[in-house]
């Protein structure tokens, strides 16, 4: 076995452990469920959905949960089943790889000026200082009224602004190991600063990073649902929970049953995600509140 | 003896007292409005941000319509043409007075109407003086006005709501003091916050039943259904269908249905490809289905409409129907070279609370003709300035208009807010005619001609003319279950 399978054989290792260890415990593994099963959801759900999400129809508006209608129809006939079943897909596909842009992004960007420090480090700072001033909803707000509301828009948009606060983890956990003999060690051996991120910081900081990107992901995700329920996120008739609930909230009195569902489905999705991430952050010896390891 | 006359004194100056609360104005009334012109919201009823709201309450206009719509008598008392309509002498009422204190004469109505036609002022209402020449001051109490053409539906148009009289020179300052001679007075104006009321205890009509009336900036559609709900304001007459249930059963609030030639609509500007050419702007409309939009949005409270902004009680409208027709909406497409169809971008915002759900059935509906409709939330604040009549397709709502007023404000081709950017020679030769015709049959033959040009050719789908659901607090008295127009506002009281 080459020493090259036998670190791939150890890394598979290392993740079963992780997620045994997270499964390990009541949360971590109520956490996991309700997210693997959301996950199966978006990806199987359209092989299974009872009815068209946008076939509309006068005779069957608002109708209540039936047998025939588990989650009762909205005010344009839709069933309101096949809309929350279906309504996960789109907030995971933009809020999961908005999220893998915020971590690369953020986590490269606070690694790096985390190593070089000085003059560019203060400027990137001040940067996403400035940045981080600016409220997140009205800058997206500006950026989707100008270059509209497709997923080709939100994921990088979405990215960029959750990936701010990963700049200043990834630095202070560079901050953390920079001072390390290894590192020194490396930067006398005459190694590239490229060559000491990969080899020897980022395995350091890389469990770090990744459980602010977990936590990002769930921000995100409610962020996502708030610009859809401003009408901002995707266009209607995609089913979308953030959207539904905004349409079906002025009915809320009479028509419970369309406003509940969606919000279910939303809350359960980030209850799953903050469980989990929770979960992987103890399971990789991370404290969340300091992100310092334990 | 001596004390039975007391008993008898104390009695009558009892009743006396408590006969005079009863007619004092009393109570405060709260409305909202929806910021729609932002910080060019003024009281002036002529200029393109007039706060309507306000001002049907502080400024009156000659002629008026009645409860069932009928021209009625207003600031003028009464009116004749001569022989060929050509010149309108009105008697105007005396005793009456401004709420600064002067008196209302035949200069403040030349004044006021005269103004309207000022092309430095710009006003959208200039189309519906266009016809008027000059006003001559016969008498201090008699006008007489002079057309250029014969117009024997004259008075109709002055029942325009923002024909209104004010004190004559108060031109410069009249969008900050709204002063008329209105039930209410304006104390305090603040178009983003709360416009604030007094009662005009030396109204003509008699003094209001209110002591106050509020006005409150409230730019979206729910935070205004939630207002009332919370009885933060005690009017909404903007409640969609859709919420009638909330309201319905509720003893707190009365709900009543008000026919109206109140409209919401599409429009495609046709100055834009693809629509640019009249058959893709006729396949959009035959794409529609307009009952089904009626019963999904309106829960059936409406009047189909076949593109024509004519209100369906006027006597000009054009009656016709319009079924959805896909085979003719995809062959009209091929013709004017789209055989797979178009894509669309329909600009929406929650200024109207239908304009999303409207926009979504459509989107359905056009779908079935090859019709690719992405509907595009706007920022509902900046609507009017920065989507309405800038972006290719986008939703509109126009308040009801006699025939006449609404056919030439939006769609002339010389309309300040001619919205979809129509022009037909046509179609305004058609209502020049009409205009110049002392035949009623001939007239309204012209109205009709013109509204069927809209049918084949206009840029502006039109499915349905609304009908109100008005909902109001139930502690609100004596308020007319008419358009907002003909309520006659010093009548209201809260109990």
């Amino acid at each position: 076995m080459t020493l090259e399978k036998e670190q791939k054989k150890n890394n598979l290792q290392k993740i079963f452990e992780v997620i045994k260890t997270m499964a390990s415990k009541p949360s971590g593994l109520i956490g996991l469920s309700i997210l693997l099963f959301h996950v199966i959801l978006a990806i199987t759900s359209p092989l299974y959905v009872p009815y068209d999400y946008k076939a509309i129809d006068p005779s069957l508006m608002l109708q209540a949960p039936s047998s025939e209608y588990w989650f009762g129809t909205d005010s344009l006939g839709r069933d309101v089943f096949t809309r929350t079943i279906l309504g996960g897909r789109t907030a995971l596909t933009v809020t999961f790889f908005g999220s893998l842009i915020a971590l690369v992004w953020g986590g490269a960007l606070g690694i790096f000026c985390g190593l070089v420090g000085g003059k560019i480090d203060d400027v990137v700072m001040r940067i996403i200082d400035a940045f981080l001033s600016i409220p997140w909803i009205l800058a997206m707000l500006l950026i989707v009224s100008l270059l509209g509301t497709t997923t080709l828009v939100l994921i990088p948009a979405l990215g960029f602004f959750y990936g701010k606060g990963i700049v200043r983890v990834a630095r202070a956990a560079t901050h953390d190991v920079i001072a390390k003999d290894f590192i020194v060690s490396a930067k006398a051996r005459g190694h590239s600063n490229l060559s000491i991120i990969w080899n020897e910081i980022l395995p350091n900081v890389r469990d770090a990073i990744m459980v602010e990107g977990a936590m990002r992901w769930s921000w995100m995700l409610l962020g996502f649902s708030s610009l859809s329920f401003l009408g901002f996120g995707v266009s209607p008739p995609t089913p979308d929970w953030g959207l539904m609930i905004s349409n079906a909230r002025g009915l809320m009195s009479f028509a419970y049953w369309a406003v509940l569902a969606p919000i279910f489905g939303l809350s359960s999705l980030i209850i799953g995600i903050n469980l989990t991430a929770d979960a992987f952050a103890k399971a990789l010896g991370i404290d969340r509140s300091t992100k310092a390891p334990v | 003896m001596r004390t039975i006359c007391k008993l008898i004194s104390v009695s009558l100056v009892s009743l006396l007292f408590s006969f005079s609360l009863a007619n004092a104005s009393s109570g405060v009334f709260k409305l909202s409005h929806d910021l729609g012109f932002g910080k060019d919201t003024n009281l002036d009823a002529i200029s393109k941000g007039r706060l309507f709201q306000v001002v049907i309450m502080t400024q009156n206009r000659l002629v008026r319509k009645d409860l069932k719509g009928v021209t009625s008598a207003e600031l003028a008392t009464d009116w004749s043409a001569n022989a060929d309509a050509t010149e309108w002498t009105f008697n105007l009422r005396k005793g009456v007075k401004f709420h600064d204190g002067s008196d209302f004469d035949a200069e403040d109505v030349k004044y006021s109407l005269m103004r309207v036609k000022d092309p430095d002022i710009g006003s959208p209402a200039k189309k519906s003086m266009s016809s008027v020449t000059d006003i001559e001051v016969v008498d201090s109490h008699t006008v007489k006005m002079k057309l250029n053409t014969s117009f024997a539906d004259f008075p109709l148009l002055l029942t325009d709501y923002r024909l209104r009289m004010i004190p004559s020179g108060s031109g410069d300052t009249i969008g900050k003091t709204g002063v008329g001679t209105g039930p209410f007075i304006v104390d305090k104006f603040d178009p983003e916050g709360t416009t604030i009321l007094k009662a005009n205890p030396d109204y003509w009509e008699g003094a209001p039943g209110l002591a106050e009336v509020h006005v409150i900036a409230i730019p979206d559609g729910e935070a205004r259904v939630q207002a009332l709900l919370t009885g933060q304001i005690h009017m909404n007459r903007y409640v969609p269908f859709s919420q009638k249930k909330i309201f319905d059963g509720n003893s707190k609030f009365n709900v009543s249905v008000v026919p109206t030639g109140n409209w919401r609509g599409m429009v495609m500007r046709t100055d834009t490809a693809p629509f640019d050419n009249p058959k893709v702007r006729k396949a959009v409309r035959l794409a529609v289905d307009r009952q089904e939009l009626v019963d999904l949005v309106m829960g059936g409270a409406a009047t189909v409409a076949c593109d024509t902004p004519v209100a369906p009680s006027d006597q000009y409208r054009l009656k016709m129907k319009c079924p959805q027709n896909i085979n003719k909406a995809k062959s009209l497409l091929k013709e004017a070279g789209y055989p797979n169809g178009i894509d669309m971008v329909i600009h929406v915002s929650t200024k109207e609370p239908t304009w999303p759900t409207i926009a979504e059935v459509l989107q359905q509906q056009l779908a079935k003709a090859n019709i690719k409709a992405e509907v595009k939330m706007t920022p509902s604040k900046s609507y009017w300035k920065e989507t309405w009549m800038k972006k290719p397709v986008a939703m509109t709502r126009w308040n009801e208009r006699p025939a006449d007023s609404a056919l030439h404000e939006i769609y002339h081709s010389g309309a300040k807010w001619n919205e979809s950017f129509f022009k037909n020679p046509a179609f305004d030769e058609n209502l020049a005619k009409a205009r110049g015709e002392l035949d009623f049959n001939k007239r309204k033959k012209a109205y009709q001609n013109a509204q069927k040009t809209l049918w084949e050719e206009s840029g502006t789908m039109i499915p349905y003319h609304v009908s109100k659901l008005v909902v109001t607090s139930s502690n609100v008295k004596n308020l007319d279950e008419v358009e907002v127009f003909s309520v006659r506002w010093h009548k209201v009281k809260m109990k």
